[in-house]
């Protein structure tokens, strides 16, 4: 745990070397004697840096108990996830929400969860319809229809 | 003198008949997710946003998430009850005695108990508001832009130091969100920050995606490491109506619960978490039994349980009458509040009275209705605790990607929700809570905008802030709140480096 702390301190070092460096050479930190746009995310950085160095030194030295960040496999199903995410990001627009949800959960289902094909279809199914029934019908709310609209 | 009248016209307003329909609406998608583990107020309520344009009226809308709020409060404790896991974060010490009088067999008097002492002190958080708010908002009139940044900076140390967890992570958090909420155009000079040339980022992030990512799709990601299934203690639910000794046991809990929830609920970050810990270590300081906390004494449920629900209603006060929001939840219902163009603060009494005391009003009706919800449908809702997680997660997650999708209309915001998601799982895992996170991003701007308002007054001397009474008093009470954790940290490191050494 320990070393996740630190990695997570020296990452939140560097976005906060980033702010400084917007602040100090994108934004104006005095703007004609007033605080300018880059006045507050100067200050923000400086202090981000300390709490991130303060955040590895009480992290320094090995664990008191051993405790591994991820358990064997644990990201396994989270990283799955987000890629069924990113694929219903990509496909919303060009398929339609109609489609990309029912993909999503049937896929979600087969894919994270195991399950068996027609323990996903129909769910997929029934989420495609309850989704266009709340926000397509009731709600009216404009989703893409993508190739259904053609 | 008290404004009966603003009170009057507010019940008028939230009897009426769809304001009745959204506040039961309201409740009624609180219990669900309170009672379901995964999904919580704060991303309900930023879930609902999107519906929130199609309602149009502000108090409508407000009325309707208020609702969700509170019913979260009255749902968590039926999951924490019957299957041990808290259905959201203030239900978490129900746990303790609520899981051991249902394997007892007594699930219908802890269910029953914590639904009635939730509508007392409810009932006493709500009172304490429609009294308190008024004149708080009188003398937040006063308030410039020095007071607005104390008051900030106060409130934003005390919901780090006060979510418990470690004062370090609480106030990394803090900054990032600070710093993400910057993202986009600056409201004073226009200049384009943190965009690094995305044209998409340059109207900023939504508080919608951070919400949805970091407690929606962060909480689904770290729930899906969990393979274990979890077992209902029992579906069938008998005797709710709590024995005249069960009664006699928890009324003072009741009480105590209802007086340190509206006390703690006022305080920024306090909210119904940390008021239901208090009040049931309280409980278990008074008790003459104490050895009997943990294996199912009634008080240790009457009271967090009512704590909890007189918090929700007190942590409106700040949201009202200073435009402060004191938790996650309360600053989604202040992001609500402006988008539908209505600045909750001081003002807000005077210019918007119908939504000041629309709302206050139907929250005595919201906590009657859930009153109602709870006790003869609490079989029902044990039924949804039947829902298997492997099918509750993609529809939790789709609700997600849809109102996230549905607010800009933009696929971009899909790929935001990703990022803050993943974020929000790095930091469950990581023990850095994300409440502070979302709290700063909607502060953010009013701290912004207070600071370089007040070095602009005072020609850029930051003696401003100590020199005014109010803002001094508030900055005065920043530091000591500060040196006061530093010494209370540096006491404790003190100790466990004594403890093992004695031991040895």
């Amino acid at each position: 745990m320990k070393k996740g702390q630190r990695i997570t301190g020296i990452v939140l070092l560097a976005v906060a070397g980033l702010v400084i460096q917007q602040a100090i050479f994108v934004l104006r930190i005095n703007d004609g004697g007033q605080p300018g746009s880059g006045f507050l995310p100067f200050g923000l950085g400086i202090i981000l840096a300390a709490l991130a160095i303060a955040l590895i030194a009480v992290n320094l030295g090995p664990d008191a108990e051993k405790s591994a960040l991820w358990a064997a496999g644990a990201w396994v199903r989270p990283l799955l996830s987000v890629l069924l995410f990113a694929a219903y990001a990509l496909a919303l627009e060009k398929l339609g929400y109609i489609i990309s949800v029912f993909a999503l959960v049937f896929l979600w289902l087969m894919v994270v969860e195991r399950k068996k094909w027609l323990q996903a279809v129909i769910p997929g199914i029934l989420s495609a319809v309850g989704v266009w029934m709340i926000f397509g019908l009731l709600l009216n709310v404009p989703l893409p229809m993508g190739i259904l609209a053609r | 003198m008290f404004d009966f009248h603003g009170l009057f016209t507010g019940f008028d307003i939230a009897f009426s008949l769809v304001n009745l329909l959204y506040a039961f609406i309201g409740a009624l998608v609180g219990t669900a997710i309170g009672v379901l583990p995964g999904l919580g107020p704060a991303a309900t309520i930023a879930l609902l946003l999107p519906v929130s344009y199609k309602i149009g009226s502000p108090v409508t809308s407000i009325i309707m998430m208020a609702g969700v709020y509170y019913g979260a409060m009255y749902g968590g404790s039926t999951t924490s009850i019957l299957l041990n896991i808290p259905g959201e974060a203030a239900s978490v010490v129900t746990c303790m005695d609520g899981y051991q009088m249902a394997k007892k067999g007594r699930a219908g008097a802890a269910l029953g108990i914590a639904a009635i002492g939730s509508f007392v002190a409810g009932t006493i958080g709500i009172l304490g508001l429609t009294f308190i708010a008024p004149p708080l908002a009188e003398i937040a009139i006063r308030f410039g832009p020095p007071e607005y940044f104390a008051l900030t900076v106060l409130g934003l140390l005390m919901a780090t130091y006060l979510g418990g967890g470690s004062a370090i992570k609480g106030l990394i958090m803090v900054v990032v969100g600070l710093l993400m909420g910057m993202i986009g155009l600056d409201p004073i000079s226009g200049a384009v920050r943190f965009t690094f040339g995305n044209v998409n980022l340059q109207g900023g992030i939504d508080f919608v995606t951070v919400a949805m990512g970091m407690f929606g799709v962060g909480e689904i990601l770290y729930n899906l490491e969990k393979t274990e299934g979890v077992q209902l203690v029992t579906d069938k639910v008998k005797n709710l109506w709590p024995t005249l000794a069960d009664f006699v046991r928890s009324r003072w809990a009741i009480v105590r619960g209802s007086v340190i929830g509206f006390l703690v609920g006022i305080l920024p970050g306090g909210g119904a978490v940390l008021s239901s810990l208090l009040s049931y270590a309280t409980e278990k300081k008074v008790s003459k039994h104490p050895e009997e906390f943990g294996q199912g004494a009634i008080e240790g449920v009457a009271g967090p349980e009512s704590a909890n629900n007189a918090a929700a209603s007190s942590s409106f006060i700040p949201l009202l009458t200073l435009g402060i929001p004191s938790n996650a939840s309360i600053a989604m219902i202040f992001a609500a509040l402006l988008i539908q163009g209505v600045t909750p603060g001081p003002f807000l009494l005077k210019e918007h009275p119908d939504v000041f005391w629309g709302v206050i009003a139907s929250m005595y009706i919201g906590n009657a209705m859930l009153l109602v919800l709870n006790l003869p449908l609490v079989g029902v809702w044990a039924q949804l605790l039947r829902v298997p997680y492997a099918y509750l997660a993609p529809i939790i997650a789709l609700f997600t990607l849809i109102g996230v999708y549905s607010v800009n209309n933009s696929a971009f915001d899909i790929w935001l929700l990703i990022v803050t998601g993943i974020l929000g799982y790095l930091a469950r895992k990581l023990n850095f809570e994300t409440g502070p996170l979302l709290l700063a991003f909607v502060l953010g701007p009013i701290l912004e905008r207070a600071l370089r308002q007040s070095l602009l007054i005072s020609a850029g001397s930051p003696a401003i802030f100590f020199a005014r009474p109010i803002s001094g008093a508030m900055m005065a009470a920043a530091v000591l709140f500060i040196l006061g954790n530093l010494w209370a940290s540096w006491k404790k490191s003190r100790e466990s480096k004594v403890q093992p050494a004695s031991v040895s």
